[in-house]
């Protein structure tokens, strides 16, 4: 290598290093279990959020480009910005698939200003819908 | 309707639209009325540093770096069931005034975006850009979501409740 080439590769770094945002930050390592929720639903109160019950209506909403989180047993809920290398976050029909399924992954999770960002790495486990909840509730939010 | 008398009743007495828009209460848990005015940017970039240079062309979700600092996630739109990417994807990397609903849950702080502009002497424009670009791909529907192609062919490969075989009685 050149000393020229050196220099460009110096130069490429130092320009790349410079342009990443300053909020930018290194989280912590977790593992997630919970349900995959539409975040707006789960948040608004407008409609019972959970399981069998809410899977059409979560279908909906991650087509519509709604953040999708994945709410844990305590409610805490986590908002995957990315999946693997995919790293669609609105309106991705892979996410959509997944509405209401119980899952556990693993990621990288970023905390700022209220909000539980998750970065998934991988999904270590996927369930299905398993929430019986259109026993109780029918489908909601229209009842068909 | 209350914003359509309140911009009647401004027109009247002589003062701009522009000045009284005030996003519509829905009643939802610590919402507040407020104008948000940031930088768009694109989550995943402003967060971890990801980025591209059209913040995910928008396929990322986005949000509002505000004058101190705090990012706000704009989660929803004024269109039934649909996010706001659409409406703030045209001004990556700009400055806008954003009015609509901040929603402090506990859980998850978001904003619902109801009208947005660039300048104090523009207009508001409403946060309506998805059923616009859907219905430029799809054609008029009353209910974008049941029309939607994606949305009805996952329904009939795992049915409404997302089991197989598991159907309405």
């Amino acid at each position: 290598m050149t000393i020229l080439s050196h220099w460009r590769a110096w130069a490429f770094l130092i320009v790349t290093l410079s342009a990443a945002p300053a909020g930018a930050q290194d989280g912590q390592r977790v593992t997630i279990t919970g349900e995959i929720s539409d975040t707006w639903c789960t948040i608004s109160g407008l409609m019972f959020a959970r399981g069998t019950a809410h899977h059409q209506c979560a279908i909906w909403c991650a087509l519509g480009g709604i953040p999708v989180s994945i709410r844990d047993p305590a409610g805490n809920l986590y908002l995957i910005l990315k999946i693997g290398d995919d790293d669609e976050s609105a309106a991705n029909p892979r996410i959509a698939r997944m509405a209401t399924h119980q899952v556990t992954v693993d990621g990288e999770l970023l905390e700022r200003d209220g909000v539980k960002y998750l970065l998934v790495d991988r999904i270590a486990d996927d369930k299905g819908v398993i929430s019986m909840t259109h026993e109780e509730h029918g489908i909601q939010p229209f009842g068909n | 309707m209350l914003r359509h008398m309140l911009g009647v009743a401004a027109l009247l007495a002589g003062i701009p639209v522009t000045t009284v828009r005030a996003a519509e209460a829905w009643n939802i848990p610590y919402e507040t009325a407020t104008i948000l005015k940031g930088r768009v940017v694109d989550a995943l970039c402003h967060l971890k540093g990801r980025c591209t240079p059209d913040c995910g062309s928008g396929k990322r979700q986005l949000g509002l770096v505000l004058a101190d600092g705090t990012f706000r996630l704009v989660a929803k739109s004024n269109v039934d069931f649909a996010g706001s990417v659409r409406d703030l994807i045209g001004y990556c990397g700009r400055e806008i005034e954003a009015d609509g609903l901040l929603i402090a849950n506990p859980a998850v702080t978001v904003f619902f975006v109801q009208a947005v502009r660039e300048r104090p002497s523009q207009p508001w424009i409403p946060a309506e850009r998805f059923k616009t670009d859907w219905e430029a791909r799809n054609g008029k529907a009353a209910e974008w979501w049941r029309a939607d192609p994606e949305a009805n062919h996952i329904i009939a490969e795992d049915g409404p409740y997302g089991i197989k075989g598991l159907r309405p009685k």
